[in-house]
């Protein structure tokens, strides 16, 4: 089955054009019906396992709408590598581009709708869309920087930061994303979590009232 | 084999390039050697190149106040430079220092930039090369969460041998994220394993 624009909705799409034109601002609404033509919407139930450890990952996805936890498995503990809300790319890279199996689990926190791509789709579009190279690097590129920024945060950061800086740009995520998997995305121990958000909230009641006055 | 032959058969393992291609990309780079203990890319530099290692060790850190911290290291055959900088044009965190006398080749953003302008299979070599990167990339973020400290040790033994030879111990630990103390007991337990194997 083809997919075209009109399969998603208006604010998906505008989601949509709105990630790609983040790493190449000439994708105009006609590519993105020409990309759509390769993709498919896959919705998820909330706690969908999109991909399990061992598996090969076939899909590179976009998320329209809900929430996707990707992690990984140890020591028998849970590592909470990325909280994928709505825009953001998804996947198991490495099984993915490599077709081994992933290491990776990717599992849904809400009910979920992705823009997916599947690697064979992904090939055709490669070959046949006219900007499909360029488009796969930029893409890539805008990964390569956004986790070598976390990378790069989570090492040189103090816990303290880390979480204070995670919260001024996520504000929605405390609301949406159960307090461990936060903890373990930021690589806080739960205890600290629980008294950094605390701290949190004692402040902005100081900053709040200092403001009336 | 010259400085070139390395990098033919580096990019060979992932596209053919076609010899005209190849002396294309011969042209638009340069071969460049450093000294040991030079700092190839500073922390707060814009990052202007990649780098094809021919032949040397590469340290890649960043300084956590007056710390350093080894986040990479680079020998030969592979590609490196302080790739997000290079991409997004903005202050490096990192620095690259020479371990050990470098020859490296050298290719400027813009002569890459208008090689992908030029035509489709450049692009396609743009894409290819920027994979490898973001695979390196996630293996090492595989390796540090999902490994105890002496699993990363063991597969870091396994799989480059021949760099723990070359790597003062400080820098190695840093980089495995051990403390040095667990470092050199590790370190201790393995030869006397191999002592044993050896003897046997």
């Amino acid at each position: 089955m083809k997919y075209s624009a009109s399969h998603i909705s208006v604010e998906m799409g505008q989601s949509a054009l709105r990630y790609f034109q983040g790493f190449m601002p000439e994708f105009s609404f006609t590519d993105l019906q020409a990309l759509l033509q390769y993709c498919q919407v896959r919705k998820f139930p909330r706690k969908a396992k999109l991909v399990e450890e061992g598996e090969v990952d076939d899909y590179l996805n976009i998320v329209l709408s809900g929430l996707v936890r990707k992690y990984v498995r140890s020591n028998n503990k849970d590592q909470t590598l990325q909280l994928a809300t709505e825009g953001h790319v998804v996947h198991s890279e490495l099984s993915f581009l490599t077709r081994q199996p992933s290491l990776a689990i990717l599992e849904t926190l809400e009910p979920t709708q992705l823009l997916s791509l599947r690697f064979d789709k992904m090939e055709e579009a490669l070959e046949h869309f006219p900007q499909g190279e360029r488009m796969g690097r930029l893409m890539l590129t805008a990964m390569y920087i956004k986790k070598d920024e976390r990378r790069y945060a989570r090492a040189s950061k103090t816990v303290r930061e880390l979480f204070l800086d995670y919260v001024a740009h996520h504000p929605h995520m405390l609301q949406r994303v159960p307090q461990k998997y936060l903890a373990s995305y930021l690589n806080i121990k739960p205890e600290t979590f629980s008294r950094l958000k605390h701290l949190g909230r004692k402040s902005q009641k100081i900053n709040g009232s200092s403001k009336r006055s | 084999m010259d400085n070139y032959g390395a990098l033919q058969e580096f990019l060979g393992r992932f596209l053919p390039l076609s010899g005209e291609d190849f002396a294309i990309l011969k042209k638009k780079s340069a071969v460049v050697h450093i000294r040991k203990k030079d700092i190839i890319t500073d922390a707060g530099d814009i990052e202007l190149y990649l780098y094809f290692v021919v032949k040397g060790l590469i340290r890649e850190y960043f300084y956590k106040g007056s710390q350093q911290v080894t986040t990479d290291l680079i020998s030969e055959g592979t590609i490196t430079g302080s790739v997000t900088s290079f991409f997004t044009g903005a202050p490096s965190h990192y620095c690259l220092q020479a371990m050990e006398p470098c020859s490296l080749v050298a290719i400027h953003k813009g002569a890459l930039e208008e090689l992908y302008r030029s035509n489709r299979s450049w692009e396609k070599f743009g894409r290819i090369i920027t994979t490898h990167f973001l695979l390196q990339q996630e293996k090492q973020i595989l390796s540090s969460t999902r490994l105890s400290p002496r699993e990363r040790f063991l597969h870091f033994v396994a799989e480059y041998n021949h760099l723990v030879q070359r790597v003062p111990q400080k820098y190695l630990a840093s980089f495995l994220q051990i403390k040095p103390e667990t470092f050199s007991r590790m370190k201790h337990l393995l030869r006397k394993n191999h002592k044993k194997q050896t003897a046997a």
